[in-house]
């Protein structure tokens, strides 16, 4: 590249981001010439989704490959490309790729007229493009590195979810997306006060090491910096569902369709992880510095422990399946931030690690969920006490036995060997940064977190005598397919763990 | 490769012979013709064996990182010779118990579980990796648990069976553990690397730098090896289980004491020797051990108011002189003499018990009352089991005379330099002398004159139901089967020997000076008991009122109770502090969760769409707040 040149523009690194926007177009040019054509559309989505996700598959199969680079300024410097994807960046990509197509084939069957979701009457095509919007935006912050971008990257990513959960049209997803809807308000200015401090503390707008260890070195410059990181966590501490920016999740989660719910428990929650390395990256260059930055630490490692242990706790209580998912999410998120205090690379890479074994297990188990419904109501999803689920790996072992891997996987105990993987690479950071406090505080909730999984586990292996005719048990081909494609990765993963950290390392 | 046809020869006939167990004349055709087969075939390979090789087999073997598991099998002369010796006294112990069990509904079982204990041997025999020793080493545990327990109906032959199983168990804590350091130091459960990395003699110069694997490490692992084969093997401190093992049906008597169970540790340590040699400590154990035990066995022997059980207690002191001959043995003597009285043990043992087998059922029991004079109603019997006492007693040129000079020549020549041989050599020499005597005290009692047509008193008590069984087998018809067997093990034990013109094993040549100093003290032995017997049985005059405590192997039932009772006191207390003090904390975990639960629940109840943004502000407030307060 000269440095005469104009903004370099490489199509082929961005096309995760634009197949996506371009099936949107696509699916929303389709709805106005030929309407109502659901399957379509379906295809469509589908089809932008897998290549968009096949786009970004061999960076992240190549761990050892420099960063790919595009939208860059003239001049050459570093930092000066409004894009940058490494091997983690791509995986991460592909992780919210393809947890949106899960949800995305969640969602398809609910458009059939057989259908008897009660909100089901508005257009699909709608859906699909919420969704592909919500899914470009997530794949754009992953590799978004100035602050611009990056911020509008991850409202793109939220704002579809909002309308999502409110498409339903009953008066607790009303209430849900409109608690979703005033958090992500919040959130997004203290977003933007953290970015407007971080161009004040670098003073550019890029999001690299090299603008950070300068204004770091500097003794005036140093507490703006922590101000803004602090504020962009807490901003992205809300997408991620960490204690205290938690309360909208188990609202949003029982109110929203179960679709919608797995996309803010998986995509979600990879797209929100995706940021936060984007803003914690060029501090993993201070960690050798004096002073160092235990402030951050400190609040990263405070926010991780209370949502593990807050999460875990009203887990321990909850009755309906998916306010138990809510908080277990909670609880999930605080192992996802927690190798992320040792604030070193590796303890990125197990942050990453750790948020995609919790996608996948999380979409097998809404997959599930979304398999039982209650008798007389009849909604997908409606049988959501945890009574409906009695005896359900034995009546049937096809949906019952994958929902007890994805439990095992969250509680980390074997035979859901990957979740027990994920938690001694998540731990492993910390030991060797030294913060054996919060590894031992970790450890309590793993306990904690025991009791919460095997106490649905051993619902699900009880006796199914009663609970037989209360429940309605209907596998949708969606469904089907998510259940079988994630059970069969955690069971990949599960006997050779190393291939999804090999990916990582 | 006729190793692993040898193994999984006799592993597939009890396999299979468990699904036949419904078809009894099919298992028994199954375990006599497999065992058989397989004795033939082991004769074969011991006629051909050559020099030693190794090989894989069936199962292949498997890298865990840098650490090899080869599961190789192996052969060389002496494991061919023992292999045979192994199958040629399973096969003898089938076709008798054809005999034997004849009437036992469960006898299929019997035949299948003997022919898997078989297997498990023949596996430890011909194992070359540690891993395939353990394997065989527990299946025999298993099925020599199944074997003493096979009459289960009688409390007796399980408490025998618990108590083997219990002993044994407690001796292999020891053998796993000392198994799992030899793998762990040499990086491979192969032999060959074991011995590689722990049979080289540790060399230090004045500056204390030494050459080749630490001392002290080897001391403790190879320790560990030996105490779990004294308990396998039945020595000082484990004996008591044998003498009880006689509750177990006759042949599998045999088999557990001739050629399985209490030899294995001989050949796992002939296997490990030349890390042994250089083992000083294990060295002592195994040489007090043994020296302590061959000799107190001999002398409970004697004095057994019961002959099985006597036999019982003379397979511990035999074995004990095995296993004493790898102790003294020096570095460049190899394990041979002590694998040999292996061999001729193995022969004249089976024999021994075959024999009063027989002579049980025609007299209706086994204890020295009954068996008195016993010998005249079966001329085979008495030959048999005269020809087996002569071998016991070690008279020159017989089997066990053979094998005894030898083993006594070795220790002579491992006593000159150093280890425990002197103390060894001593206590051999005792034993000799006791051993005579007590096996001239089993024949003065079982061939003492009496009239063949007057029933003995102690007939006319027993049980009708006895009786009758007991007229059955009188009976000459069908006992052929179990004749043939004793005839062709008395051959053997007379010219058993002929395995020295085979050079099977290597030994060098007959010491004379010994022979003649062995037949003196046989002798002396043999003269004790005559003077002894001038008035009855010689045993009883030699133990007088305290059979009691003879009968009861000196008390050692007692000792094991007491050294479990403050084990159970410890446990108790252990028990007490698990459910009343951890558990308390535990359970307080818990209620603590749960109210934490409630508490958390009361304060997100009034989840309006408020609550959220307060929460959010109140939280980026703290964490702003950290941030200034905590910046450097």
């Amino acid at each position: 590249m000269t440095p005469s040149a104009p903004v370099t523009l490489d199509w082929l690194v961005l096309a995760p981001a634009l197949v996506p926007v371009a099936g949107l177009l696509l699916v929303l040019v389709l709805d106005a010439v030929l309407p109502g054509r659901r399957g379509l559309h379906l295809a469509v989505g589908v089809v932008a989704l897998v290549v968009a996700a096949a786009t970004a598959v061999p960076r992240a199969l190549a761990p050892d490959s420099s960063p790919a680079l595009s939208l860059c300024l003239p001049g050459g410097t570093e930092g000066a490309c409004f894009w940058r994807a490494g091997p983690l960046q791509s995986t991460l990509q592909v992780g919210v790729l393809a947890a949106t197509l899960a949800v995305l084939l969640l969602q398809s069957d609910r458009w059939h007229p057989a259908g008897t979701d009660a909100g089901a009457t508005h257009d699909g095509a709608v859906d699909v493009a919420l969704l592909l919007g919500s899914a470009t935006g997530g794949v754009a912050v992953a590799a978004a590195s100035d602050v611009a971008t990056w911020l509008i990257a991850l409202e793109l990513a939220t704002l579809p979810v909002v309308a999502l959960v409110a498409l339903r049209r009953t008066r607790e997803s009303a209430h849900g997306a409109l608690t979703l809807m005033m958090t992500s308000l919040l959130s997004f200015a203290i977003l933007v006060v953290g970015a407007g401090l971080w161009v004040l503390a670098t003073g550019g707008s890029t999001l690299t090491g090299a603008a950070v260890r300068v204004a770091w070195a500097d003794a005036a410059t140093r507490p703006v910096l922590v101000l803004a990181v602090l504020a962009l966590i807490a901003g992205v501490g809300f997408k991620l569902s960490a204690v205290p920016f938690h309360a909208w999740t188990p609202p949003t989660f029982t109110s929203a369709p179960l679709p919608v719910t797995a996309l803010l428990a998986a995509a979600s929650k990879v797209a929100a992880l995706a940021a936060l390395l984007i803003v914690l990256a060029p501090l993993a260059g201070l960690v050798g510095a004096q002073p160092a930055p235990h402030a951050i630490a400190f609040v990263l490692g405070a926010l991780a422990l209370a949502s593990m242990l807050v999460g875990t706790v009203l887990a321990l209580r909850a009755v309906d399946v998916v306010r138990l998912l809510a908080w277990s999410t909670i609880a999930q998120a605080g192992w996802v931030l927690l190798p992320l205090s040792a604030l070193t690379a590796a303890g990125h890479r197990a942050a990453a690690g750790y948020v995609l074994t919790y996608a996948a297990a999380s979409l097998v188990a809404f997959a599930a969920v979304s398999a039982v419904r209650r008798t007389t109501g009849g909604e997908p999803g409606s049988g959501r006490e945890l009574s409906a689920y009695t005896g359900l790996a034995r009546t049937h072992p096809h949906v019952g036995g994958p929902l007890v891997l994805a439990l095992l996987t969250f509680a980390g105990l074997p035979p859901g060997i990957l979740g027990l993987v994920a938690k001694v690479v998540a731990l492993r950071p910390l030991l060797g940064a030294g913060l054996w406090p919060l590894a031992v505080a970790a450890v309590v909730g793993v306990v904690l977190g025991i009791a919460v999984y095997l106490r649905w586990v051993a619902v699900l292996l009880g006796d199914p005598a009663g609970a037989e005719a209360e429940r309605d048990v209907h596998l949708d081909r969606g469904a089907l397919s998510v259940l079988a494609l994630g059970s069969a990765l955690l069971v990949v993963a599960t006997v050779v763990p190393h291939v999804l950290y090999g990916l990582l390392s | 490769m006729i190793a692993s046809v040898l193994v999984l020869g006799f592993a597939g006939a009890g396999v299979l012979g468990l699904l036949l167990s419904r078809w009894a004349a099919a298992a028994r055709m199954l375990a006599t013709g497999a065992a058989g087969f397989l004795a033939i075939v082991a004769a074969g390979s011991m006629v051909r064996a050559q020099r030693p090789e190794t090989f894989g087999w069936v199962v292949p073997g498997f890298d865990l990182g840098a650490f090899a598991v080869p599961l190789d099998l192996g052969t060389s002369r002496p494991t061919a010779a023992v292999a045979f010796v192994v199958a040629l006294v399973a096969c003898g112990v089938q076709v008798y118990s054809t005999w034997y069990l004849r009437d036992d509904d469960r006898y299929p079982v019997f035949a299948a579980t003997v022919s898997l204990f078989t297997a498990a041997m023949l596996l430890v025999v011909h194992s070359r990796d540690l891993v395939l020793t353990l394997i065989g080493w527990e299946v025999m545990g298993w099925c020599s648990y199944l074997l003493i327990g096979h009459w289960s109906r009688r409390a007796s032959a399980r408490r025998a069976a618990y108590k083997a199983f219990l002993v044994t168990r407690i001796a292999d804590i020891g053998f796993v553990l000392g198994t799992v350091g030899l793998a762990a130091g040499a990086g491979s459960t192969a032999l060959t690397r074991v011995i590689a990395a722990w049979g080289e003699p540790t060399v230090c110069d004045e500056y204390a730098a030494c050459t080749g694997p630490d001392a002290v490490l080897r001391n403790v692992v190879v320790t560990l090896l030996v105490l779990g084969v004294l308990g396998k093997s039945a020595q000082i401190p484990f004996q008591d289980w044998l003498p009880d093992a006689m509750e177990g049906p006759t042949p599998a008597s045999a088999l557990i004491h001739a050629a399985t169970m209490v030899a294995a540790g001989t050949v796992v340590l002939a296997g490990l020797f030349p890390m042994l040699a250089q083992a000083q400590v294990a060295r002592w154990v195994l040489g007090v051990s043994t020296a302590l035990t061959m000799l107190v066995a001999a002398l409970l022997a004697m004095g057994q108011s019961d002959l099985k059980r006597l036999l019982a207690w003379s397979t511990v002191s035999q074995v004990a002189i095995m296993l004493s001959a790898l102790a003294s043995a020096g570095p460049a003597d190899g394990p041979d003499a002590g694998l040999f009285h292996l061999w001729s043990h193995a022969i004249f043992k089976s024999l021994l018990f075959l024999a009063i087998g027989l002579l049980g059922v025609i007299a209706g029991g086994t204890t020295a009352v009954l068996l008195r004079g016993i010998g005249m109603r079966s001329r085979l019997g008495r030959w048999a089991f005269l020809i087996g006492l002569l071998s016991l007693a070690g008279v020159p040129f017989l089997v066990g005379g053979l094998s005894k000079e030898h083993v006594i020549a070795e220790v002579y020549a491992g006593a000159a330099e150093g280890g425990p041989g002197v103390l060894v050599l001593l206590a051999l020499l005792l034993t000799v002398v006791v051993t005579a005597a007590y096996s001239t005290r089993a024949y003065l009692v079982i061939g003492e004159l009496i009239d063949v047509d007057q029933p003995v008193e102690a007939v006319a008590a027993l049980p009708a139901a006895r009786r009758a069984r007991r007229a059955e087998h009188l009976d000459p018809h069908g006992r052929g089967n179990a004749n043939a067997v004793l005839l062709v093990l008395a051959v053997l034990s007379l010219v058993g020997g002929l395995a020295l013109v085979l050079e099977l094993f290597d030994l060098p040549g007959l010491s004379w000076t010994w022979t003649v100093i062995t037949v003196l003290l046989i002798a002396v032995g043999a003269g004790l008991a005559f003077a002894l017997g001038r008035a009855g049985d010689p045993g009883v005059r030699f133990v007088g009122r305290r059979a009691a405590l003879w009968d009861s192997g000196f008390g050692a039932d007692t000792a094991y109770r007491a050294l479990v009772r403050p084990v159970e006191r410890l446990a108790r207390v252990v028990a007490f502090l698990d459910t009343e003090v951890i558990d308390g904390y535990v359970r307080g975990g818990a209620v603590a969760a749960r109210l934490a639960g409630l508490a958390g629940e009361r304060f997100h109840r009034r989840e309006r769409v408020r609550l959220g943004p307060w929460l959010v502000v109140a939280g980026l407030i703290i964490v702003l707040a950290v941030g200034v307060l905590g910046w450097r």
